[in-house]
């Protein structure tokens, strides 16, 4: 069987098999599902907003490069500095060249981050990165990767997150959800104040004034934004809107459909470094926040995609996640299901940011049941794109063997299961 | 000039579960439904070439199927398999820029239409069930109401629902083409809901209206499937559920 298919066969297979990463996506979907439920019927004005944060988004789409280029031009204009990073390794470089060498770096969650292997990057050039999202944190102690773009950790129930932790601090730590919760706080505390360069995601962009939104419900990404004298943000160049009103929409449409809360905890906006005129009215960087403030735009199959009338649609993605949580397939598979982004979009995602290998195999799950799309807030069409990138995958030679011998029975036999006719 | 119908089997109906295929045309012919079907000379409707990556194969095939069923003359077709449904209804009208020269129905769209020449044949089955709704059917094609209306129909029947159900109704798991590449998933898939929301609803069987659905439950096993068309048959000949 060629490499492609076996190798995630295997990991599908290993999932499968995998009653405790089972156990804690069932629990996740339960909440995640009766949450949202609440959160909408009490959020009727949903309806409304998420079409207008559509017709944003197409818009965006269509000036992606103009509206990123504004952004950069803002943010430089505010003293801070902007980059557009053409793929993962030139955004790679530039994290090297900001961050240095021997730094401690405190991080929140960013999938785009993952998306340019942000973490390996910063420690083979001799920096110390923690996770400070308890769910990256979790998964980062345990080597493993995300299966989930809002809850990376999903996969991993109470007693597991104990054993992980005891391993740790090198003491008994209880299954108790509470105690784990207060391991994190303790164990972090220290490393926010000590720490040379915060690293966090954007969730949106505003252009004309260069601000840069970051939604959180824990806290820690206003830690990482805010204590360390550097701040980068990473995020794809999508995520830019014109305007602040149009960012504010995206804030709004966001929490309740990613976590099904009425409005995730924590929301900062971030326009330009930290700086004061107190003293004679002489501007200085870097007061009580950061001295220096980095954007990077990330492009890395973006542009290509924006140009592609068949995926230009996936570009809308506000990553609320909850079409994962929907999706009766990812309810088997989790994090097997797609290659750092899950899921039907998390195909696309993957395909144009990392490549065909890593998808052609993992497309074959995708029953294009159409659940993820009559549950996205901006109803993307994904199985569409999800039919259109299988084909595309099959013409490069990524054939599903059974698929073949199908399609060759159908020729021969008019029929699909090889019988004769 | 009078309707002429053809019933479109399907690959699913026509070879690997009969018993759909059979019940229907039975069903049928009790309710004085004049239909024929294409026998041997049926072919492939397409849709699993399209969810595989094989458009190009598929569009082959769809100026084949409409002028075979065309040029024999037939207004209207109905069909087993909503995925055959939602492919010649949906699909080919895209694929060929052109309306078809024929009607395409679902079967429960053609039986629904027809109920009252059923309704008096219904005899009462004491039975508590619960209707799966089909990707291709609801979700793809809008067809919700009419399965339900059907079921309702039978004296005695109590019809459950999901708790999520029609448009937000979860996939059986063995749509496009991955019950032939990864059979296990779709197995478990289907196997998630039998343990999972199925459970709290107490009742006796799961009725589909899909070939595909049908037997991917029933590989799963732990519950009676019932295709629609043979929940209404076993209506009609007043058989006792078997249990």
């Amino acid at each position: 069987m060629d490499e492609w298919l076996n190798k995630k066969d295997l990991e599908f297979r290993e999932w499968m098999l995998d009653e405790r990463r089972r156990l804690g996506i069932d629990r996740a979907v339960k909440a995640y599902v009766s949450a949202k439920e609440t959160a909408l019927q009490k959020m009727p004005e949903l309806e409304e907003m998420r079409k207008e944060v559509r017709l944003i988004k197409e818009e965006s789409i269509r000036k992606m490069p103009e509206l990123a280029k504004a952004a950069m031009d803002a943010i430089i204009d505010l003293k801070g500095m902007a980059y557009l990073a053409k793929d993962a390794e030139s955004a790679q470089e530039i994290f090297k060249e900001v961050v240095g060498r021997g730094k401690l770096v405190v991080k929140s969650k960013s999938l785009t981050s993952e998306e340019i292997c942000l973490n390996e990057a910063l420690e083979e050039a001799g920096n110390t990165v923690y996770e400070t999202d308890l769910g990256e944190f979790i998964i980062q102690l345990r080597k493993e990767k995300p299966s989930h773009i809002i809850n990376p950790s999903v996969h991993v129930p109470r007693e597991e997150v104990a054993k992980t932790f005891s391993q740790l601090l090198k003491r008994e730590v209880r299954p108790d959800i509470n105690g784990l919760v207060s391991v994190a706080r303790e164990f972090l505390r220290e490393k926010f104040c000590t720490a040379d360069v915060g690293i966090t995601g954007a969730n949106v962009v505003a252009a004309k004034t260069g601000t840069i939104f970051i939604i959180e419900n824990e806290g820690n990404a206003r830690f990482v934004s805010n204590a360390p004298p550097i701040h980068i943000a990473i995020t794809g160049m999508e995520k830019v809107v014109p305007t602040l009103s149009d960012a504010f929409k995206v804030v709004q449409v966001l929490p309740p459909y990613a976590t099904g809360v009425l409005m995730a905890a924590y929301v900062s906006l971030i326009t330009g470094p930290s700086k004061t005129a107190d003293i004679e009215k002489t501007i200085v960087y870097g007061a009580h926040g950061p001295k220096e403030l980095h954007l990077v735009l990330l492009d890395n199959g973006r542009t290509e995609m924006a140009k592609s009338p068949d995926f230009r649609e996936a570009l809308y993605c506000l990553r609320c996640g909850g079409c994962m949580y929907e999706c009766p397939v990812y309810r088997i598979l989790g994090g097997s299901f797609g290659n750092n982004y899950f899921g039907g979009i998390g195909i696309i995602w993957s395909y144009f940011t990392r490549g065909p290998e890593g998808v052609a195999a993992a497309i074959n799950a995708c029953t294009k049941c159409r659940r993820c799309k009559a549950v996205c807030p901006l109803e993307i069409d994904v199985p569409k794109m999800v039919e259109t990138l299988k084909s595309r995958l099959v013409r490069d030679g990524y054939s599903h063997p059974r698929h073949r011998e199908i399609m060759e029975s159908i020729a021969k036999n008019k029929n699909p299961f090889g019988l004769e006719r | 000039m009078a309707d002429r119908l053809l019933y479109w089997k399907g690959c699913m109906s026509r070879l690997k579960v009969k018993g759909i295929a059979d019940s229907t045309m039975e069903l049928l012919d009790l309710m004085g439904i004049r239909y024929d079907t294409l026998g041997g000379d049926e072919g492939c409707c397409g849709s699993i070439l399209l969810r595989t990556g094989y458009p190009e194969e598929a569009k082959k095939l769809v100026r084949l199927n409409i002028s075979q069923i065309g040029d024999a003359g037939y207004t209207k077709m109905v069909t087993s398999c909503p995925g055959c449904y939602r492919t010649f209804a949906s699909e080919y009208p895209k694929m060929i820029a052109a309306d078809l020269p024929f009607n395409v129905q679902h079967i429960s769209q053609l039986l629904s239409e027809n109920l009252g020449a059923l309704r008096n044949k219904l005899k009462p089955l004491k039975m508590d069930v619960v209707y799966h709704d089909p990707c291709h059917l609801g979700r793809h094609m809008g067809i919700y109401e009419e399965p339900r209306r059907l079921i309702k129909a039978i004296p005695g029947i109590r019809l459950a629902e999901f708790r999520q159900n029609r448009s937000l109704a979860l996939c059986c798991g063995s749509g496009g083409g991955v019950r032939s590449a990864l059979p296990d998933v779709s197995t478990a898939v289907a196997k998630s809901i039998i343990d999972g929301p199925l459970g709290p609803l107490g009742v006796r069987a799961i009725i589909t209206a899909c070939p595909f659905c049908y037997y991917n439950f029933n590989t799963a096993g732990g519950v009676e499937v019932i295709d629609l068309p043979q929940l209404l048959l076993r209506s009609c000949k007043g058989e006792r559920s078997n249990g």
